[in-house]
């Protein structure tokens, strides 16, 4: 049925939008920056602020990016950074911490209820037959494309792009071959978070809502992404992103909800530890 | 000397009685206002905050006016509110902190099933009055006889939404979309069973979780089948999703959903011009000329801003019944059981309550709403004493 792999690319592409991100802390950082989850939902909510002043939806996102990296950058400089040197499970903790945090602090700013953001495109829907495909998911196809084959650019046919990779592979010799490696780490925070914020804009729109736990499930299905695709690994990233929302949508479409939606995507996670824990296109942790 | 002496006396005689007086006074005041406790339970954080809010809202309101005109004969309410953040744990520590640690002279529930059923056995083994607003799950008051609920039953409210679909909106193929828990599945059984009994045919019934964001998958399935009404007992924000992106896809059938959906900010601004159409049952005439309803609708909407919704209202029922006991028995527990299991007629804002069954279930008309011009309007009531036994 077309229109159900329609429904599997529009949700898949949002995965692959807010796991990138965090495949890209992980490459760097090795840190599981399970706050990026917060760094979404702030895109929403930073977007919203922006389009309810100037009815812009390209200014909403610009300006959602500018915010989140900054954000992003904050939490880098300020919560990762000094934890480096710890157990890679004390960065881990204060992420979580940190995403928790986020959630009531949104909930205390923005108000507990669910706000539109609604957004008006100059067309409704596209419809072959019987499939339809409105103007909002036209809208995310495209953003993410862009956002990848940006991102793709960036690291494969920029200088800094190839500092990124050294780091990736081993922050130690990258630093003695004198790479930047603090221009690195920030580099990679503010595409991180831009990519959640344009991911977190272009959710909102779709379901018209933003509310202030809408990064909870998020924060841990794109954990399980990432370990599928490979941790680290962008292409594996953006592929299971794909591979989860196709997945998702048969399950729902086919079998009913046998398991819960989101069981899927750790039902997958745990098949892959077994059988290949590098994930799908991983080279090893 | 001598004025000395006199001013002396004088002055002691006064300070004397002034201190007399101050301690009357004091002692007097003490007494007279001695503030009657009630304990209100809501989930003011949690994905339900937007409730909570609106029942703590209703409820301090409430307590204000009631303050401001007197109090219960005399003695003001100190209402006592508390968060359950939305987990069936913390409830249990909530109701024990009202029972034992603030004592409360009664509680109020303005919380969902999972959390009131939880609160609601601490409640009924300390022996203290619990009044349920909306949590429609029958296990809530199963436990006994402290516990009573001013809202409809979730089954009898689905077998209502049963009636409706059969015998006023003209329909005879339903899909069904049940949220799968308490409230979506005590729904959908009344639904099915009446739904079934007058002749409708269900071709598909689904379950989604709570929360659940994307229902193109099996709105799919479901447009091919081509029913002419799609029930949900979803809540707000799962329901305006599920309109949306029904509409989205082209799906001509009409809507039927529960008072899960009765909120303007959480459902009518997320689903928009979707909505229109859609039928609920709930227990809130935005259109009732009842001067009670009438008085909270715009006292909440002038004194907060926004429109209230049917959490709020039928959690202020439940307050406003516990004050009207005590106004009339005083707070003797076991003397505003009876005080409850005798009432007869109660107009509240949610509607009359006929009377309540030895349960401690009301037997009351279920209100029929449908959105008219992106906001709800009467559409009828069901007043068939079959379906509303519980």
């Amino acid at each position: 049925m077309l229109q159900q792999v329609v429904n599997g690319i529009i949700i898949g592409s949002l995965y692959a939008l807010i796991a990138v991100g965090l495949t890209m802390v992980y490459g760097i950082l090795r840190i599981l920056h399970i706050a990026h989850a917060a760094v979404f939902v702030s895109g929403a909510y930073l977007g919203l602020l922006v389009y309810t002043y100037t009815q812009s939806l390209i200014l909403a996102l610009i300006l959602a990016a500018v915010g989140c990296s900054i954000f992003g950058w904050l939490i880098q400089r300020f919560l990762y950074t000094p934890l480096l040197t710890e157990a890679r499970i004390v960065p881990l903790i204060a992420s979580v911490g940190l995403f928790i945090l986020c959630e009531d602090l949104f909930r205390l700013l923005g108000g507990p209820y669910i706000r539109a953001f609604k957004v008006d495109l100059w067309f409704d829907k596209l419809i072959f037959f019987d499939t339809v495909v409105t103007a909002h998911q036209c809208l995310i196809v495209i953003g993410t494309a862009a956002c990848l084959v940006s991102v793709y650019f960036l690291i494969n046919r920029t200088k800094l792009g190839l500092a990124w990779q050294a780091t990736a592979q081993d922050m130690d010799t990258a630093k003695a071959m004198g790479v930047n490696i603090k221009q690195v780490i920030n580099f990679n925070f503010i595409i991180a978070s831009s990519i959640a914020a344009i991911a977190g804009v272009l959710t909102a729109i779709n379901y018209n809502s933003v509310l202030p736990t809408m990064g909870s499930v998020p924060a841990y299905k794109m954990f399980a992404i990432v370990v599928l695709g490979g941790l680290g690994s962008i292409p594996g990233t953006i592929a299971a992103g794909l591979i989860i929302g196709m997945a998702e949508t048969i399950m729902s479409a086919y079998f009913g909800f046998i398991m819960p939606r989101d069981a899927i995507a750790f039902s997958a996670m745990i098949l892959i530890l077994i059988f290949r824990p590098q994930g799908l296109f991983g080279k090893g942790v | 000397m001598k004025v000395f002496a006199i001013i002396k006396k004088g002055w002691a005689g006064a300070s004397i009685m002034a201190l007399a007086m101050v301690i009357i006074m004091a002692y007097g005041h003490a007494v007279l206002a001695e503030p009657i406790k009630i304990g209100l339970m809501a989930p003011l954080t949690g994905p339900a905050a937007a409730d909570g809010l609106s029942v703590k809202q209703s409820c301090e309101m409430l307590v204000e006016n009631i303050n401001a005109a007197g109090g219960i004969n005399g003695n003001k309410i100190k209402l006592i509110v508390y968060d359950d953040q939305f987990d069936a744990k913390q409830a249990v520590i909530v109701a024990h902190k009202m029972i034992e640690g603030d004592k409360v002279v009664a509680g109020v529930s303005g919380s969902y099933s999972f959390t009131s059923r939880a609160a609601a056995q601490v409640f009924q083994e300390n022996k203290v009055p619990f009044s349920v607003g909306y949590a429609v799950h029958p296990a809530v008051t199963a436990g006994g006889p402290y516990v009573f609920r001013v809202t409809i039953l979730g089954h009898v409210q689905g077998k209502a939404g049963g009636m409706a679909a059969a015998k006023l909106m003209g329909v005879k193929t339903v899909s069904m979309l049940i949220q799968d828990n308490d409230f979506g599945q005590s729904l959908a059984k009344g639904f099915r069973m009446y739904a079934e009994k007058l002749g409708l045919k269900i071709v598909s019934a689904d379950k989604f979780k709570m929360g659940e964001k994307e229902f193109s998958p099996v709105l799919t399935k479901i447009k091919k089948l081509n029913p002419d009404l799609i029930y949900n007992t979803a809540y707000p924000h799962d329901g305006a999703l599920i309109l949306k992106q029904a509409a989205d896809l082209g799906i001509k059938a009409k809507q039927m959903g529960s008072e899960g959906l009765d909120s303007t900010i959480g459902f009518l601004e997320v689903a928009g011009k979707a909505a229109e159409g859609i039928v609920i049952t709930t227990n809130l005439d935005r259109d009732s000329t009842v001067p009670i309803t009438r008085k909270y609708l715009d006292g909440y909407e002038k004194k907060y801003g926004v429109a209230p919704d049917m959490t709020g209202a039928s959690t202020y029922d439940a307050l406003l019944m516990i004050i009207d006991a005590i106004k009339k028995v005083g707070t003797d527990s076991e003397k505003i059981i009876q005080a409850f299991r005798t009432m007869k007629g109660w107009q509240g804002v949610t509607g009359k309550i006929q009377e309540f069954t030895p349960n401690g279930e009301v037997i009351k008309d279920v209100e029929l709403q449908v959105v008219k011009g992106g906001k709800f309007r009467r559409f009828g009531v069901i007043s068939d004493q079959k379906v509303l036994q519980p």
